[in-house]
């Protein structure tokens, strides 16, 4: 088998099959056969981001060694990312409802995350900031707009200035409506046009291969 | 019993239709006939952030949020931005630039891995990738941390935030604006495309994101496709227009969305 076939058609070919095969079970009705095969096919893509997953820990855990060893800077926090990895991964081997390991996802993973997400709203406001600057027409728009939407949501602002909720609604369900769903449908054919040339072996580059290319090849 | 699945039979035609007109493009681009295509800002974008980190010497990083290939909405974004990543990993070997790809999920670590050693080896830069180092594992949630960290730390000189981006695309772009990282920003999801285009110097809308990678492939039939895409939008403006009419007029249409 050459080298071009197994690393560059094969993966094409089933990329095509199998994508064709999903949208046919979309459109019509399959024989159980077909339909069990596909639902078998999406296990598939759990098993292997699965066995990925592990790859990159490995690869993670490897780069975080070689940091203490060499004792880059900030090299005492790759020992705690070392520690954290055997307490939960092990807890976690003796079972996912283990007591302890739900604790260190109750108590530690769990609020973090809830904590890192919060930052959001900070940035959000420094965002803002920097957006809503009326430096020319457009900015000017969307800072009017925006301050009309803003006074909408919160409570005082219906009593400060009454029209201000007529006004927000109907920028929200109208111009912006409209202009997100012009957005979906490009991204739509987007999608489609992307679909056709993964399917079609022109575009490949997600498998890893990038072929110098002569003219219309 | 109908073979088709009721309701959407509208759906299926709309993409045989659009499906043809794209193949006839590509097929047109064998024969040397190339549709007028408007170039995207973006791909010049890439040298010019490219070569401001090489110039300062400093890292230009590619942040991709989002990279869940099980989930369907997330697959067509990432995909594209892979395409776009190959180029520009490819371009970052030949500058000599710094680069640094963070990846938040096992599958989509691999392909990037692999896409990024495959750019440096094409372009007679195989030291310049670093396995451990060029492409990270970060686990989800973990990374926002790391991130903010060391894009201070480092003094990143040019950001790229491209893919399916959510509410880390804030907290992401308005940390690399405040390090005067100079950036390209893109994504298909709606509600946080204002944000990147607000915030990042050069920005991809929407179906950009999947144009871009087309363009930046120097193949002319995947930049042939766009017309055809293009075919769907004037489909689709013809739709919108016959369908107010009708609608306005007081015709029922909404029938033949149940076919």
């Amino acid at each position: 088998m050459s080298e071009r076939l197994y690393k560059i058609q094969l993966p094409i070919f089933l990329t095509a099959l199998f994508g064709i095969l999903m949208i046919l079970e979309h459109f019509f009705q399959m024989p159980s056969v077909v339909a069990g095969f596909n639902v078998t096919m999406r296990s598939f893509v759990t098993i292997v981001s699965a066995a990925a997953l592990m790859l990159g820990i490995i690869f993670l855990t490897i780069a975080h060694v070689r940091t203490i060893s060499e004792k880059k800077s900030e090299w005492y926090y790759s020992i705690f990312y070392i520690v954290s990895l055997l307490i939960t991964a092990g807890l976690g081997m003796v079972g996912v409802r283990n007591e302890s390991f739900l604790w260190i996802y109750n108590n530690m993973t769990s609020p973090i995350g809830a904590a890192l997400y919060s930052l959001t709203a900070f940035y959000i406001t420094s965002a803002a900031y920097r957006v809503f600057r009326a430096r020319n027409w457009s900015a000017s728009i969307l800072l009017v707009c925006g301050f009309i939407v803003l006074m909408m949501l919160i409570p005082i602002g219906a009593i400060i200035f009454p029209p201000v909720v007529p006004i927000g609604e109907w920028l929200r369900s109208f111009p912006s409506s409209a202009g997100f769903r012009g957005m979906i449908m490009g991204t739509s054919l987007g999608v489609m046009g992307l679909g056709v040339r993964v399917f079609t072996g022109r575009q490949k580059e997600h498998l890893g291969i990038r072929e110098e290319r002569a003219g219309g090849e | 019993m109908s073979i088709l699945i009721t309701g959407r039979t509208l759906g299926l035609s709309i993409l045989i239709v659009i499906t043809i007109a794209i193949l006839y493009y590509m097929q047109q681009s064998f024969s040397g006939k190339m549709p007028k295509l408007r170039r995207l800002q973006a791909v010049d974008a890439i040298e010019e952030i490219l070569g401001r980190c090489v110039e300062m010497g400093a890292p230009a990083w590619y942040l991709m949020d989002t990279v869940d290939m099980t989930t369907p909405s997330v697959l067509a974004p990432t995909v594209a931005t892979f395409q776009i990543l190959s180029y520009t990993a490819r371009m970052a070997a030949r500058l000599g630039a710094k680069f640094f790809v963070p990846v938040t999920q096992g599958l989509a670590y691999s392909i990037a891995n692999d896409i990024v050693e495959e750019a440096y080896k094409a372009e007679g830069n195989p030291e310049g990738f670093d396995p451990f180092g060029t492409v990270m594992y970060l686990p989800a949630g973990a990374d926002r941390m790391y991130i903010i960290n060391h894009m201070w730390s480092e003094q990143i000189a040019g950001a790229f935030f491209l893919g399916s981006w959510y509410h880390t695309a804030v907290i992401f772009t308005e940390n690399a604006a405040r390090v005067v990282a100079l950036m390209l920003g893109g994504t298909d999801t709606t509600h946080n495309i204002p944000f990147l285009v607000a915030i990042c110097d050069y920005s991809l809308i929407g179906e950009e994101l999947y144009a871009l990678g087309a363009f930046v492939s120097e193949d002319p039939t995947q930049t042939a496709s766009l017309a055809g895409q293009d075919m769907g939008k004037y489909i689709a403006l013809i739709l919108i227009l016959l369908g107010s009419i009708l609608a306005t007029v007081g015709f029922d249409i909404s029938g033949i969305f149940a076919w």
